[in-house]
């Protein structure tokens, strides 16, 4: 929107007399008709699918709202509860875990998929589709029942350990010691999203550092750390805020894993999977908001400490 | 004439912009049409929406009982809403929230309190239960108004699989006579003999740790009761016993490994380790005889009452629970027509000779006695089973409290803690409790 009335003020400061300037004002309104009809769409959408059910949620977060009875308004009873709510931490505990882990791991690896895919290899867009692939079918609920049944006593990761001579009948699912780290693993194979990203990124950079680079004798390694991390560091900030702000919502692989509960002993509730089972299972669906409006608060401030510390380490090439 | 570029795009933006707001527009009737709200009285027609949860036979049961109520009174309309249960719930939640829930209701015991203490649901009273069997109407009762008309009975049972038996060298248990600890010791000789990990295990979506049919079992028989009016029925000395038996069929190796419990809670009833041969008895409702026994390939399982602390069948105070009960929105525009189709469906031959026993064994006993003879085999089984118990039931438990549904996973939960050594019992049972006390504070 403001990018369009910039548009016209910027040709509004070339007009000279009164009528150019009138004849230019009409020009630049009707541009802007033109821009808001087509942003008309988005707009509804905005307003009625997101802005309006958020500032509704902002409200029943303030009252008792049992969805079947009307909503009773407690002032900040729902917030003040938080703090006395032992799942409530322990969700937090598991979500905070689950982000700070998996995030980096799940960049790392596409970073390192990446520079391998960028060397040019043949079948290059085979290679490209195969490893996006987890990407798309990450989310599902058919992979998150896979994964079940994988990573059970009988399971096939087992079942490949005890092929290989390692007999364990740990239940990777079942033992609230190991659960969370198996939906860590299902996030960070699913790398597709950033890779295709970095992979972008890695274009952009000129080849001819690289061979500046190779005749001054530097190593690959240096190359790595002096040429490709800088330039890419745009990147890697875009792909940091984006993954951790989707980290946060992961709701569907725990859902499935657990079969709703969260279990076992709520190693695996995660924030979204106990909101959900506040608003839907016990009816609270006030208190379910105010959960909601804490995650935006959480988010938010993440995404302002990422970049505030961008300033750090992020370098703009120009 | 000529149409320049912002002519066009104007115009095409408008079009966009109509074409979105006509599509948002068509929505608003489009779901108010669905719902029982718009419709009331069309042409002198009644129109109702029917919700239910189901597997594709009952779909295709309950789409064949509308079409015949249809036929029979030409001036109703029903329109189906056919679900599955996980999203059911949540849906039916949302209905009620924007004030579209259907008229007619397929109602579950864990949620008809929720419900029904809430206002949301009709009163029922007018319905005819005057030939129900004793002990079938009242779980349908929140604060003594009848709100849910039991759709078929149930009974919480063991199934056992008796080639495993064979495979031991044993005779089944004679369950007139078994008590828990009897349970344990048998479960391990069948375990070690047959090679399963499981001797007896939990069923459903809790195990046997955190079933809240066992558990209620338990309690019933120390002259307790899982909810009462005002709370918890029970105090934690109780939920520790309970923890303390289960430890007990864990070191007797009676009921498999924590790992085994903590996964077979995940599963569904197909993959359940009764139906894969891991197990050799385990805790289901007796409606599910029918579907584990084709789900395990032809297998019969033969069933097994639960244990009593005497020794005696009819001390163990098991009950009737309706597997499932039809409730009415207490908003509906027609009320006395979604009585009707109710009082229809719990009384009269043409629905049950449709639905036959696949909600369970039809609690008015003259339409059991007219459907007996079309049953199936395994159903037939079932509905001897459920008439030969009818002396060793015990009072009906009231529906769980709003709230009390998340009894079975919090028991669950910490009963996990326990078995995999991370708790001790009394802790355990402490929590639990405590857990599901707040949970009933709503």
């Amino acid at each position: 929107m403001s990018a369009i009335s910039e548009l016209s003020t910027v040709r509004g400061t070339r007009a000279r007399t009164p009528e150019e300037k009138a004849l230019r004002k009409k020009e630049a309104s009707r541009d802007n008709k033109a821009g808001y009809l087509f942003l008309l769409p988005w707009l509804i959408g905005l307003v009625l699918i997101t802005l309006g059910p958020m500032l509704a949620s902002l409200y029943l977060s303030f009252t008792n709202y049992s969805l079947i009875q009307a909503p009773k308004f407690i002032g900040i009873e729902n917030y003040a509860r938080m703090l006395t709510d032992p799942r409530l931490h322990q969700s937090l505990k598991v979500t905070f875990i689950y982000v700070l882990v998996s995030t980096p791991l799940q960049l790392a690896l596409a970073l390192a998929i990446a520079i391998l895919l960028n060397e040019g290899m043949r079948g290059l867009a085979f290679y490209r589709s195969v490893f996006y692939l987890p990407s798309m079918l990450g989310g599902s609920v058919a992979i998150a029942v896979l994964w079940r049944n994988m990573f059970e006593s009988d399971g096939l990761v087992n079942q490949l350990l005890r092929l290989l001579g390692i007999d364990v009948h740990i239940s990777w699912i079942g033992d609230p010691s190991y659960a969370l780290w198996t939906i860590v693993l299902l996030h960070v194979w699913t790398f597709g999203s950033p890779m295709v990203i970095f992979l972008a990124g890695l274009r952009q950079i000129p080849g001819m550092y690289y061979e500046a680079a190779a005749v001054d004798g530097a190593t690959r390694w240096t190359m790595f750390r002096k040429i490709t991390l800088p330039l890419l560091s745009p990147i890697i900030f875009f792909n940091l805020v984006l993954q951790i702000i989707n980290a946060f919502q992961a709701f569907t692989q725990a859902f499935v894993v657990s079969n709703g509960t969260g279990g076992p002993s709520d190693a695996t509730l995660f924030y979204t999977v106990y909101l959900y089972q506040r608003g839907f299972v016990q009816f609270q669906m006030g208190y379910a908001s105010a959960m909601a409006w804490l995650l935006v608060v959480i988010i938010a401030a993440f995404t302002a400490i990422n970049f505030f510390l961008s300033k750090y380490w992020v370098f703009y090439g120009d | 004439m000529a149409i320049n570029r912002r002519q066009f795009l104007i115009a095409a933006g408008g079009l966009a912009a109509a074409a979105t707001t006509g599509g948002l527009a068509a929505c608003a009737p489009g779901s108010s049409g669905g719902g029982s709200q718009g419709g009331g009285n069309q042409g002198g027609g009644t129109n109702l929406t029917l919700a239910w949860w189901g597997n594709p036979t009952r779909n295709k049961n309950t789409q064949a009982e509308i079409d015949a109520y249809v036929k029979a009174n030409p001036n109703v309309k029903i329109s189906p809403q056919p679900g599955e249960f996980a999203s059911y719930w949540d849906k039916l939640a949302t209905q009620t929230a924007g004030g579209q829930a259907p008229d007619i209701i397929q109602m579950d015991m864990a949620y008809i309190a929720d419900y029904g203490t809430r206002g949301a649901l009709l009163d029922l009273g007018k319905v005819d239960v005057s030939k129900f069997v004793e002990g079938t109407v009242d779980s349908g009762k929140i604060g003594g108004k009848l709100v849910g008309v039991n759709a078929g009975i149930n009974s919480a049972v063991f199934f056992a699989n008796p080639k495993i038996f064979e495979k031991a060298k044993m005779e089944l248990p004679d369950d007139k006579t078994w008590t828990w600890d009897q349970v344990f010791e048998i479960g391990a000789e069948v375990a070690s003999k047959a090679g399963v990990p499981f001797g007896v295990a939990g069923g459903g979506p809790a195990g046997f740790v955190g079933s809240d049919s066992l558990f209620g079992t338990f309690v019933r028989q120390q002259g307790k009761e899982l909810f009462k009016e005002d709370g918890l029925g029970f105090e934690v000395a109780d939920a520790q016993a309970w923890y303390d038996l289960m430890l007990k069929g864990l070191r007797a190796k009676a009921i498999g490994t924590p790992a085994d419990n903590s996964e077979e809670a995940a599963k569904p009833l197909d993959q359940s380790a009764l139906v894969l041969g891991k197990a050799a008895i385990q805790w289901w409702n007796t409606n599910q005889l029918e579907a584990i026994g084709a789900a395990a390939g032809g297998q019969q399982m033969t069933m097994l009452r639960g244990p009593s602390t005497t020794g005696k069948a009819t001390d163990r105070k098991t009950w009737y629970k309706a597997s499932m009960l039809w409730s009415a929105s207490a908003k509906t525009k027609n009320p006395d027509a979604a009585i009707a189709w109710i009082n229809w469906f719990a009384n009269s031959t043409e629905a049950a000779d449709i639905d036959k026993a696949e909600r369970g064994i039809p609690p008015n006993s003259e339409l059991l006695t007219h459907v007996t003879p079309s049953l199936s085999p395994a159903q037939q089984v079932v509905a001897k089973y459920i008439t030969d118990i009818k002396g060793e039931v015990g009072a009906t438990p009231i529906a769980p409290l709003p709230g009390g549904g998340t009894l079975g996973p919090v028991m669950f939960k910490h009963g996990i803690d326990v078995l995999f050594g991370k708790a001790s019992s009394a802790d355990a049972a402490k929590a639990f409790v405590d857990e599901v006390k707040s949970n009933l504070k709503v």
